[in-house]
């Protein structure tokens, strides 16, 4: 499975795993990372799960209008967002990439910001829930059409070998996005003209509720790879340390300009699709118990534990304070007003043509 | 033509509507090193229309860049450009394969600048040959121009000489939102002319007079101004004066010289090659009828091409033509 630290094989039978269930350390390799940096990223994955449920309440109230939780995503997200040089690189996520985001350094109260629509909204207002972006992060604003950000992914990594700054595009979509014709239309750009970027797959075996069988005739998500002539990497996107350690290889190899790939993260949504849906309507719940037994947080406790370097105390510090700073994120993005009746006719164009002009009046009065 | 005819011409600066595009191309590439070019054929081969002629052994594959057939790649590629900075001109190979990308032209390309609150842009160009008169059928004739013009968020030109050709790319390209240029196919190599040298820009959203006259208005834009300028000189030969604008630019178009001009007239016939029903055309004459339906004398009459698809055979019989454009501007001055 692994030939050493610095080279994964691709295209492996089995997802590359490197924690264990009882979190022992499976690597034939010696991990070389910071107790700092391994505690960070245990703090992240808990902020990814622990908003979920701060947001969730929110739409239960009514205050906002969906929710996509990444609960069962988070280490891949979080491995991930390790991986990237922030504010460097670029990332194009999806809207299920709220631990990603969060990870990347988006503060609380423009994620919270912008589900609320309100004047903490970079984006002033435009967009449903779970659809944020930042020019500061490079981050790309979130879009619904699935894998319609595949292609511009794919112009910024063109842009950035023109640019020669060594910078790598990460693009991070579903196992659904890779049925559309935008996948393939980027991803062969990409093998075409070896362009850096990383197509980051988390593949959580459903489409809403089309099952991974009905979705493609492939075994896995990476083989498709090989087709576009590029390495496809495995890796169970539960394991944080394997996320983490396979994506930054992938994203080094590109920088390095010797081409892009992919990398399906294997995941398990332990929500429906979204708060507007009923997941009991596909899937048996003893199905969602086992995949729970796998969970990402939990497993990489189990691993900081037996290192010494997490406790039941260290938890309970923990999650009481991400706690309290998604409590006053979202109380900050809520009490920052609401956006002005009229920005809804500005940013269509660069200026306001007289059309526009005239309709902001019709609605203005 | 001689050659030493030819020498003559090229030195003075006349040009067919492909070479005009070229050389602006070749003007802004040397002018501004973030203009990128992308598109099907585009390198070597210079696009089948020749409208990329000569630019990639000047500025190299990394710059001129052969795209797998792929409009879906063209655009969001030529989008992820934009955003991070550079200036893509994307070519589409006929206006009748936009459609694969038409996706990205809706979903991200027209709406980044709004959904992201102006944090990211697309100062892109999409340059499409359109239009019939080529004895291409549907899949090499259409006039997709309405699509675009209802997506808030792009500009479209649709230029109709080399001059305005150069100068509405040179805006374009320029311009700080993205913009589809519409250029009629069947007029690529037809006309020539002198085309101004150095910062030639046409700006975006202005008509132009053609003719001037009293007696009725004529509003036409791209491949069908030909046969709009033939009728108006029909007219004249009849002793009647045909106010002929084109429109040049159709999102912003230029209402005040088409409500100026049909209030001071009173009647106005309205030429377009895309199919009727909804066509830009409809658009002009709500707006006329809304803003100055007191002046008129008869109403806004359109000649459109018809709501079928593009024909094979009938190729010329579909598109407006002089005679056509007569029949309805004799209904208009007997209203």
């Amino acid at each position: 499975m692994i030939r050493e630290s610095q080279g994964f094989q691709p295209f492996t039978d089995e997802p590359i795993r490197l924690i264990g269930d009882g979190g022992e350390w499976l690597g034939p390799f010696e991990l070389d990372l910071e107790p700092e940096k391994l505690k960070g990223f245990y703090l992240d994955m808990l902020a990814g799960r622990l908003i979920d449920d701060r947001l969730g309440r929110l739409q239960r109230q009514g205050k906002t209008s969906f929710v996509a939780p990444s609960a069962g995503h988070e280490a891949a997200q979080v491995g991930l967002a390790h991986a990237v040089r922030k504010g460097h690189d670029w990332v194009f996520p999806y809207y299920r990439d709220v631990s990603l985001l969060l990870a990347l350094g988006m503060p609380v109260v423009e994620f919270a910001g912008q589900s609320l629509g309100t004047m903490a909204d970079t984006a002033r207002g435009r967009q449903m829930p779970y659809h944020p972006g930042s020019a500061e992060l490079n981050v790309f604003t979130v879009a619904s059409p699935i894998a319609s950000h595949v292609p511009p992914a794919v112009g910024t990594a063109l842009a950035m070998k023109l640019a020669g700054r060594s910078q790598v595009t990460v693009c991070s979509f579903g196992d659904g996005a890779t049925s559309e014709g935008d996948w393939h239309a980027g991803v062969n750009l990409a093998g075409a003209q070896g362009a850096p970027i990383v197509f980051a797959c988390q593949n959580n075996g459903y489409a809403i509720s089309v099952d991974l069988k009905k979705q493609t005739g492939s075994d896995t998500i990476a083989v498709k790879a090989h087709a576009y002539g590029m390495p496809g990497y495995l890796v169970d996107g539960m394991d944080v340390l394997a996320s983490f350690l396979v994506a930054r290889e992938a994203i080094e190899r590109a920088r390095e300009g010797v081409g892009p790939s992919i990398v399906e993260f294997v995941v398990y949504r332990y929500g429906g699709h979204s708060s507007a849906d009923d997941d009991s309507r596909y899937r048996a719940r003893q199905e969602v118990e086992l995949w729970r037994r796998r969970d990402p947080l939990d497993r990489y406790r189990r691993f900081l534990e037996r290192r010494g370097l997490w406790d039941e105390d260290a938890e309970q510090r923990a999650r009481a304070e991400i706690d309290a700073q998604l409590v006053e994120g979202i109380r900050q993005a809520q009490e920052a007003g609401t956006v002005p009746l009229e920005w809804m006719f500005e940013d269509v164009y660069a200026q306001m043509p007289e059309r526009l002009v005239r309709q902001r009046e019709e609605l203005l009065g | 033509m001689t050659s030493t005819q030819a020498v003559r011409e090229r030195q003075s600066g006349v040009k067919t509507m492909a070479q005009a595009i070229a050389a602006t191309l070749d003007q802004e590439m040397a002018r501004d090193d973030r203009v990128v070019v992308i598109g099907e054929d585009v390198g070597k081969r210079g696009g089948v229309f020749l409208a990329t002629d000569k630019l990639f052994d000047k500025y190299g594959p990394d710059r001129v860049i052969d795209s797998p057939l792929s409009e879906a790649a063209i655009i969001g590629a030529a989008l992820g450009m934009a955003v991070y900075g550079l200036r893509p001109v994307a070519e589409i190979q006929f206006a009748d394969y936009v459609f694969p990308g038409f996706d990205q032209l809706v979903s991200q390309v027209a709406k980044i600048r709004y959904r992201s609150g102006g944090a990211f842009t697309a100062p892109l160009v999409v340059r499409m040959p359109a239009g019939g008169g080529v004895r291409g059928g549907h899949h090499h004739s259409q006039n997709p121009d309405t699509h675009f013009v209802h997506t808030a968020g792009l500009k479209v030109v649709y230029p109709s000489t080399p001059s305005d050709s150069a100068g509405l790319l040179r805006s374009a390209i320029r311009d700080e939102d993205p913009v589809i240029v519409m250029e009629p196919k069947r007029l690529y190599r037809s006309v020539k002319e002198a085309v101004p040298e150095g910062d030639h820009a046409v700006e975006i959203g202005k008509a132009a007079v053609r003719r001037e006259g009293d007696d009725v208005v004529l509003v036409s834009y791209g491949g069908s101004m030909a046969e709009t300028l033939k009728a108006a000189d029909a007219l004249t030969e009849q002793g009647i004066g045909a106010h002929v604008l084109d429109l040049r630019s159709l999102q912003p178009w230029d209402e005040t010289a088409v409500l100026e001009a049909v209030a001071r007239v009173g009647r106005v016939v309205l030429v377009s090659e895309s199919p009727r029903s909804a066509g830009f055309m409809a658009e002009v004459s709500a707006t006329i009828s809304e803003e100055v339906m007191d002046s008129l004398l008869a109403p806004p009459l359109r000649v459109t091409g018809f709501d079928t698809p593009y024909p094979y055979v009938q190729d010329r019989e579909y598109l407006p033509s002089p005679n056509r454009i007569l029949k309805a501007v004799e209904r208009a001055l007997t209203y």
